[in-house]
């Protein structure tokens, strides 16, 4: 009977002494993100008194630390302080049961203490019910706890507000506030925010604004100009063009005539061809240039000097004379040269006259040995040059060209001989007041013609007039003759057309204007007929210069259609001429 | 007042105003930029609990050990005292180079969350391109701040991450997309306490903020 009592109570002892269980982390948290604490539960001390201990390491070391406070946060705690509490890194705890009969390890548990921050309450929370005019409302007012750090923005705190009434199971969330404000009027409705963000954006729209206002209005003020006149465009006035009203007060008439008169009327038909060539003398800027003595190679013109003291001898082609005068210049010509070196007017061909008689053969002269090179003067000279080569100033058809500033042919009426000493004198006068040396026939001519005729009324432009000039005779040089029209010495028609009557234009061709030796007693002629003649004496002559086109620029183009064709028989080139 | 009188006052009229601004624009500028850090952690922490929602417990066994992180080697402060002695460029250094060392590893993550082994899969990859937009205006901002605070040098960590595919098979890419995403919610959290940090320090006209 005793062994069955005896050996139920020995097993009821053995039981009860075990190993303890194994204790269980709960939770950890850390109130401020400054320190954390951990509980754990214990599993069972196995009827033995049992101790527990927390070990923890770090995830990045091996090294294992036991809990430095077990106390602090009470039983079956560790409290980890700030020195033991790392940031962002995790923390692998354990806690160990031991007691008598072993010990027991609870599962390993991964902290990392800024995931579990838990802050504490708010303090001093009340609630006070408050009598408004609009009715009761509840002011809930409260503090921040007193471990957060806000004030360095360590931890950032969000209160909300949460109401229910006394027989209701759930809470109602009443208002959200980000951090600030610690009290909250509560009137069922009401929530306060506070967005500073907002205001300071329109701040920023409003001075934008106004500063392009600014800048826009700035603007404007400086281009009122351009913008009135885009706006209002102003309506045009009748004018005429040059005329100022200046030149009415000013009382000069001329002045006021002058600008009315449009240049380049009435119009002419353009005569490029070689008979106009040949028959102009020249023109505005080749008188110009060889006056200044610059552009001597290209554009001087030479006059032949036809060393004849015949009258009319004057070959005039307005270009090569002017540039063979000029060459002659530079080479040193003589000075006597260059009287007889007045281009493209009678004048030219009367002057030489007289010179060549007292200083013999000119270096002219070989020139005009050329005979081909030589053409007419043209009609646009001078005032006729008489057998003396006198010019008569004042007669009837000045035959000045298109030179207003040149050619002055209302002058006053003087001697020919005078003005023919006037041009003697002048001119070695003149040489020596004309340093240049090339063309300084060109410039003496220009001066004599103003001195020696005198000025016009400035600013009138000479009255276009012509002068008929007709081939007196072709030299055996082959140099044409020439003599004005209105030559008193001039044999009366009927005699020339007895002789040899080289007035006839024959054909213009490849820049030639070829004449035809006339002998019939009838004198009316066109210029169609033959021109072998001419151009036989060219070549038989041989010139040494061949036969060149004096003029320079001309074209195949027959010149008929700018000539018209005179009852006598000659051209009349005046039509041909433009108006310079 | 002349033509060029009026416009020189103008002009100082708005440099002022634009001083006055930038005065205030700056702690707006940090408001803003704490934030979209705050917002990002928030993204990260849910996509981060989607993720473990339905996660296979060998995955944990596999998971690598968070210094396994490319920006461990960038050197932080551990706690308060440390964080709150570190002047303000310096904590603004940090943040930058945290943010930018995690623009490529985002953008990855962008990629595969469409084609992941995971039942929130849809939830997951929204999530992630939200993320990824989040931290470029985040970087964006930052940017400002940083020109806005006037600082002499620039010096940006170099934290390169060398990785370009999360694995082969579909547990190791489940596996490696959390272990990325564990990563990244540590580094925001971060860059959130460091730019609240800076807030708070720039705030001095109105304590109340703070």
């Amino acid at each position: 009977f005793c062994l069955d009592q005896c050996f139920i109570f020995l097993i009821f002892i053995q039981i009860k002494m075990v190993p303890p269980g194994k204790p269980r982390l709960t939770s950890c948290r850390s109130p401020e993100k400054e320190t954390f604490t951990c509980w754990w539960e214990p599993g069972g001390d196995g009827g033995l008194p049992t101790t527990y201990a927390l070990y923890y390491h770090l995830e990045n070391s091996e090294t294992v630390y036991e809990c430095p406070d077990y106390r602090t946060a009470g039983e079956n705690s560790c409290f980890f302080n700030k020195n033991d509490t790392s940031l962002w890194v995790n923390y692998n705890i354990t806690v160990v049961a031991t007691n008598a009969l072993g010990k027991n390890i609870s599962d390993p548990v991964e902290v990392d203490v800024v995931y579990i921050v838990q802050p504490n309450t708010p303090e001093n929370v009340t609630a006070v019910v408050v009598h408004d005019e609009q009715g009761p409302f509840v002011r809930v007012s409260w503090e921040k706890p007193r471990t957060a750090d806000t004030r360095s923005g360590w931890i950032t705190l969000l209160y909300q507000l949460r109401v229910k009434q006394e027989k209701d199971k759930e809470w109602e969330v009443v208002g959200h506030l980000y951090n600030i404000l610690h009290m909250l009027k509560w009137s069922k409705v009401a929530v306060v925010f506070y967005i500073p963000r907002e205001r300071s954006l329109w701040i920023m729209i409003t001075i934008f604004s106004v500063f392009i206002v600014l800048i826009l209005t700035w603007t404007l003020n400086v281009k009122r100009n351009s913008v009135k006149l885009c706006l209002l465009p102003p309506v045009p006035g009748p004018k005429i063009k040059g005329f100022e009203k200046q030149l009415l007060k000013s009382g000069k008439s001329e002045e006021v005539f002058n600008t009315l008169v449009i240049q380049g009327f009435p119009p002419t038909t353009d005569y490029d061809e070689l008979l106009v060539e040949y028959l102009e003398v020249y023109d505005n800027e080749e008188q110009e240039l060889v006056l200044d003595g610059k552009d001597l190679s290209e554009d001087c013109m030479k006059s032949k000097s036809p060393s004849d003291s015949d009258s009319g001898r004057g070959s005039c082609d307005s270009r090569t004379l002017l540039l063979e005068k000029c060459m002659e210049g530079r080479e040193g010509s003589g000075s006597g040269s260059d009287q007889h070196q007045y281009s493209q007017h009678g004048e030219t061909s009367w002057a030489s006259t007289e010179s060549s008689e007292s200083q013999g053969p000119e270096p002219g002269s070989p020139e005009s040995a050329d005979g081909c090179g030589k053409t007419w003067p043209v009609v646009f000279s001078s005032p006729q040059p008489q057998t003396h080569h006198h010019y008569q100033v004042g007669a009837a058809k000045p035959a000045y060209h298109s030179v207003p500033e040149i050619l002055n042919h209302s002058s006053p009426h003087t001697t020919p001989s005078n003005y023919h000493q006037l041009h003697h004198q002048d001119i070695p006068q003149q040489e020596g007041r004309f340093s240049k040396p090339a063309c300084r026939h060109s410039q003496s001519y220009n001066q004599f013609n103003l001195d020696g005729v005198g000025t016009p009324a400035p600013g009138v432009p000479p009255s276009p007039s012509l002068e008929y000039v007709e081939v007196q005779r072709v030299n055996p040089e082959n140099m044409l003759l020439l003599r004005p029209l209105s030559d008193p010495n001039r044999e009366p028609e009927g005699l020339d057309c007895a002789g040899e009557d080289y007035s006839k234009v024959k054909e213009v061709t490849n820049n030639i204007l070829l004449l035809q030796r006339d002998t019939s007693h009838q004198c009316v002629d066109y210029y169609s007929q033959d021109l072998d003649n001419q151009a036989d004496q060219c070549t038989t002559q041989q010139p040494p210069h061949p036969c060149k086109p004096a003029v320079h620029q001309s074209n195949s183009r027959m010149p008929h259609e700018g000539m018209r064709v005179m009852g006598n028989g000659y051209v009349d080139s005046t039509v041909l001429m433009p108006s310079y | 007042m002349t033509q060029g009188s009026r416009l020189y006052f103008a002009v100082t009229v708005l440099m002022c105003a634009f001083v006055s601004i930038n005065g205030v624009g700056l702690n707006d500028l940090l408001e803003r930029a704490s934030q979209l850090s705050d917002k990002l952690h928030s993204l990260s922490t849910s996509l981060t609990n989607d993720l473990d929602s339905h996660f296979p417990p060998v995955g944990r066994v596999m998971m690598p050990r968070p210094s396994m992180c490319h920006t461990s080697s960038l050197q932080i402060p551990n706690d308060k005292d440390q964080a709150l002695k570190i002047p303000e460029d310096e904590l603004l250094s940090l943040a930058r180079s945290l943010l930018l060392a995690w623009s490529d590893p985002l953008a990855l993550l962008s990629s595969e969350a469409s084609s992941l082994a995971h039942p929130e899969r849809n939830t997951i990859n929204s999530k992630t391109k939200e993320l990824q937009d989040n931290i470029n205006s985040l970087g964006a901002g930052l940017e400002h701040v940083f020109h806005k605070m006037g600082s002499s040098s620039d010096n940006l960590s170099s934290l390169p991450f060398y990785t370009n595919s999360l694995g082969q098979d579909k547990t190791s890419r489940l596996v490696n997309f959390h272990f990325l995403l564990s990563c990244f919610r540590r580094d925001s959290h971060k860059i959130d306490s460091f730019l609240k940090v800076l807030r708070c320090r720039a705030a001095k006209k109105r304590p109340e903020m703070c």
